[in-house]
């Protein structure tokens, strides 16, 4: 330690360091991170667009007649892009409007999957004890019931129409809500503030409405996009098993089912629509992913 | 400086997050010799876990890491993981804050004791026996003072105290009798009487075993109680670097102004009754966007304008003390103004 | 209560059995207690729902079994035969008391719906069963190699190919391995036949397993991929390892893995009820006969027997399922089969 001191006053102030880190790579972190949310959201603008202003703004073939000259086109065909299915209805039309029908039903069981599973969720996981217990109990039934088979009675009890759909469908919607509800709200509710509300004298009502809602509608918006995706698929099914809508009304699952009887000749009957609900229903989870990756780093 | 045990040159940590560059460490350097206790202090977030977790390659890909740190003259950074394992565990060891976490809840402890045993001696050459290694992972039991051992071996984590579940992460860390244990805040989440307790039981098996320590804490008290050398870390670097007895002993000083603080924080019986204890006010900057001077600026009380312009560089004033700061206290005395 | 004791068989493997002897009076054995008897009430609500429904619809059994030409009159009269015009609570009841004592009544076409459950259920879960384990090993081998190194290569395939399987609807999917490997490959058949053997179990029931197993994989790897990603990056018990010297692979496999499939079974467990669903959409798709694709007739017939029947194994296999799964846990879960000291 007898070395030399260096003159501090020399020294002076210390340049800052060089960065370790790619510049190209913080600028690709970026990117990804908004290409994640963009592309998914950018995808679901466009189909919807698709499904509702098109059909307003440009005069589509009918959805539901054709000139049976012209069946059974190719796609690419002049006229229908798309081409035309056994009874010469245009393809495009029909995916344009069944496109219509699952977006409407996915929207509306998940709506009333939140207005009625997330309020039960909700009073269920904050209040807790025996209303807990019981509410618990029921959606443990309603989920241990098969919910397809369950909205197939339904549906077939009630006859074939979108709003009977929808409520068939929302036997599977309500107690899936329900439950990531309770359980957000369970998580919550054990948080210091929470602890501090509720000491301070804040009504029961006051707290869920102030602290509780704005804490768990970041789980609830993410899994209702998951669960629109669902909820296409499985009015898809009903559908295509002939509980759904009923023909000749467009929609993505009757295309499937109509499919089925030409598969091998035509195959692109059944791959136009699956198609579109895959590139619809990865969408809706992507652009969940994307947001939970967003709101989970807050 | 051919004799020191570890030797860390100018060390630098980044990490990229969500798009934006956190230098954790930047720029520190120190070295510790055979045997010698070095305590590095600072706040959560100071770079001091970091520094360590870089030394040993325990940080996640992806994490860029600059500078050096030789261990006997053998270059650590760098090295692929694979060449690094076999120091890992055998040469450098280390026992972390939360012994509740810090085990694996599903594994029996004697098993995760006899991991730190064979993994390496599988490595070594000369294989051996199932039985021989839990003979071992039993004596280890013994040695760091667990009572009952061989029942001990075949409980899980959560059947045993904090006190406890600690002693069994020293005891994994001492399997291969390292040449250097690194503590990072290992008596931090125990309560008082253990922790001095654990902090005794690493003194005395520092005796028995002659290794070196490397003490990471928040707690200037039990660097000033036990260690050698002592290092304040702020915002990812070093400002104040000095031997225990220049900081602490008789005619000792502390010179930068943000350790003056942390010990003006600690409570002492001396100190009038009823008398506002000094804290250190607002909280450590963030490490994405450092003041352009020094970083303790912003909550210093004796900044000035140079202090908030330039940064400070860690120059050795005194023979064996360093310290960063355009204002030092005098003396480590109550600050003049 | 039969019904308690056949699931108690069912659950009874001899090892689970023989432990759970051993930690008499610890809190697993009285949590197992415990979930087996909250299984009855949800049974109970399952087959009352399913009654209570099908008894507000419209088109009762008797108008679907004479047809909807036949005389009002002779609907009555078979409505009475069958017991049909009594209040709802007493049918209720007497098919509770029946079931109980291990008969399901005869379905709508006069055959027992006892026998129908024993010629179908074997298939259905000989399907169910190949679908779950062929997509749950695939999904920990892939999830494993994923998690080794996040963002490499096999991460990024797994991320593509799981966000395409769970977002397939698996009657699509069924149509697309149709068209490849029935129609155009040759190798499966387009519609199975019975399963007689292991051959023809892998004949027939393949495309239909891979049309489950599809989303299955895709909602497992993404789960114990994230959990395995979470557990390397957060967990302080990993650095320990690490910190050992314990070799990478080791550490993923050991400390990691084992830890994830605790999580990876309660997702198994509550899955089912949806993969039921599933089940009866494939099996129709293909033709498989078992219970999924009787249910679907059932229910166009209007066949309340039959439908209740089904539907209450289907609610028993998710439930079962479930128990197992607090089971599992229970055993393998040193936490619990010990109880927990302190925290």
């Amino acid at each position: 330690m007898a070395a030399p001191l260096p003159d501090v006053t020399l020294l002076g102030a210390l340049p800052p360091l060089p960065s370790l880190v790619n510049a190209r790579r913080l600028r690709a972190q970026r990117l990804g991170r908004a290409l994640r949310l963009w592309v998914p959201a950018g995808i679901l603008i466009l189909m919807l667009a698709m499904c509702f202003v098109l059909p307003l703004v440009a005069s589509l073939p009918s959805p539901t007649k054709g000139d049976i000259i012209v069946n059974n086109e190719p796609p690419f065909s002049p006229g229908h892009w798309l081409g035309t299915d056994m009874q010469g209805v245009d393809i495009f039309s029909k995916l344009v409007y069944g496109g219509q029908v699952a977006f409407e039903i996915g929207a509306a069981v998940t709506a009333i999957g939140i207005a009625i599973g997330g309020t039960l969720g909700i009073i269920a996981g904050y209040f807790g004890g025996s209303v807990d217990a019981v509410i618990s109990r029921v959606l443990d039934i309603l989920i241990a019931f098969p919910a397809l088979v369950l909205a197939l009675v339904i549906a077939q009890g009630l006859g074939g129409s979108e709003i009977h759909v929808i409520w068939a469908l929302s036997v599977f919607g309500i107690p899936a809500v329900g439950r990531v509800t309770r359980g957000a709200t369970l998580t919550i509710r054990g948080l210091p503030f929470m602890v501090a509300a509720k000491l301070s004298g804040t009504r029961g009502w006051r707290i869920i409405a102030r602290h509780v809602v704005p804490n768990i509608i970041p789980t609830i918006v993410t899994f209702s996009l998951l669960g629109v995706g669902i909820v296409i698929i499985l009015e898809g099914a009903l559908d295509f098993l002939g509980y759904g809508i009923p023909p000749p009304t467009a929609s993505w699952g009757n295309m499937i089912s109509n499919g089925q009887q030409i598969l091998s000749a035509q195959p692109e009957y059944v791959l136009i629509p699956s198609i579109a609900l895959l590139v619809t229903v990865a969408s809706l989870n992507m652009l969940g992913d994307a947001l939970r990756e967003r709101w989970s780093t807050q | 400086m051919t004799d020191a045990l570890l030797q860390v040159d100018d060390l630098r940590v980044t990490f990229a997050v969500g798009g934006r560059e956190v230098r954790a460490v930047d720029g520190i350097s120190f070295t510790v010799s055979p045997g010698a206790t070095l305590a590095i202090i600072g706040e959560s977030g100071s770079g001091k876990t970091v520094s360590c977790r870089a030394i040993m390659g325990l940080l996640p890909t992806g994490t860029a890491i600059g500078g050096s740190a030789r261990l006997r003259g053998t270059e650590l950074l760098g090295l692929s993981d694979a060449e690094l394992r076999r120091y890992r565990g055998s040469d450098l060891a280390m026992v972390f804050q939360d012994p509740a976490r810090s085990l694996n809840p599903t594994m029996r402890v004697g098993l995760q004791i006899t991991e730190a045993i064979t993994t390496h001696r599988a490595t070594r050459g000369g294989r051996q026996s199932k039985r021989e290694a839990q003979q071992q992972a039993i004596e280890l039991l013994r040695l760091v003072r667990i009572p009952a051992a061989e029942r001990r071996f075949h409980e899980y984590p959560h059947q045993l105290s904090g006190g406890m579940r600690q002693r069994v992460m020293i005891a994994m860390a001492l399997a291969c009798r390292p040449k250097l244990l690194i503590a990072d805040e290992a008596t931090t989440a125990l309560d008082v009487t253990t922790q001095a307790q654990i902090m005794e039981l690493l003194l005395e098996l520092q005796e028995e075993l002659g290794m070196a320590l490397i003490m990471i804490s928040h707690d200037l008290g039990l660097a000033a109680s036990y260690a050698d050398e002592v290092i304040v870390m702020y915002a990812g670097k070093i400002v104040e670097q000095a031997p225990a007895a220049g900081l602490f002993g008789a005619g000792g000083a502390v010179r930068m102004r943000y350790t003056r603080a942390l010990l003006d924080a600690i409570p002492h019986l001396e100190r009038p009754a009823h008398t506002l204890l000094p804290v250190v006010t607002g909280r450590p900057p963030d490490p994405t966007a450092l003041p352009p001077g020094c970083s303790f600026a912003p909550r210093c009380q004796y900044a000035e304008d140079d202090c908030r312009a330039k940064v400070p560089a860690l120059a050795e004033h005194v023979p064996g003390h360093r310290w960063a700061c355009w204002h030092p206290c005098e003396n480590g005395a109550a600050p003049h103004d | 209560m039969a019904l308690v004791q056949q699931i108690q068989l069912q659950q009874g493997e001899p090892g689970a059995r023989g432990r759970a002897r051993r930690v008499t009076g610890s809190p697993a054995l009285r949590m197992v207690g415990r979930r087996l008897l909250a299984v009855i009430p949800v049974l109970i609500g399952v087959s009352f729902l399913t009654f209570a429904i099908m008894s507000t619809l419209p088109n009762n059994t008797a108008q679907a079994i004479l047809g909807l030409s036949a005389s009002p009159a002779a609907v009555a009269q078979l409505n009475h035969s069958l017991g049909l015009d009594r209040p709802f609570w007493v049918q209720y009841w007497s098919w509770l008391i029946n079931v109980l004592h291990g008969n399901f009544g005869t379905a709508v076409q006069g055959q027992s719906v006892n026998h129908e459950l024993a010629i179908y259920v074997p298939t259905t879960l000989a399907l169910l069963v190949y679908a779950l384990v062929v997509s749950l090993a695939l999904a920990i081998i892939v999830a494993t190699l994923a998690a080794r190194r996040p963002n490499g290569i096999a991460d990024r395939i797994n991320l593509t190919v799981s966000m395409l399987g769970l977002s397939t609807a698996p009657y699509a999917f069924a149509f697309l391995l149709i068209i490849i490997f029935a129609v155009k490959l040759g190798w499966f058949p387009v519609l199975s036949g019975p399963v007689t053997g292991p051959a023809s179990f892998f004949r027939n029931l393949t495309l239909p397993a891979a049309s489950i197993g599809f989303g299955l994989f895709a909602i497992y790897s993404r789960l114990l991929r994230a959990d395995l990603v979470e557990q390397m990056q957060r967990e302080d018990y990993i650095v320990t390892a690490k910190a050992k010297g314990v070799a990478p692979w080791r550490v993923l496999i050991r400390h990691a893995l084992r830890n994830s499939l605790f999580n990876l079974i309660t997702v198994i467990a509550l899955n089912l009820g949806g993969l039921v669903g599933a089940v009866a959409i494939i099996e129709t798709v293909f033709q498989v006969q078992g219970i999924g694709n009787d249910l679907i007739t059932g229910i166009s017939n209007h066949d309340l027997p039959l439908i209740q029947g089904i539907t209450l194994v289907f609610a028993l296999v998710t439930v079962a399922g479930n128990l197992l799964a607090d089971i599992l846990y229970a055993v393998l879960d040193p936490r619990i089969r010990y109880g927990s000291s302190t925290s």
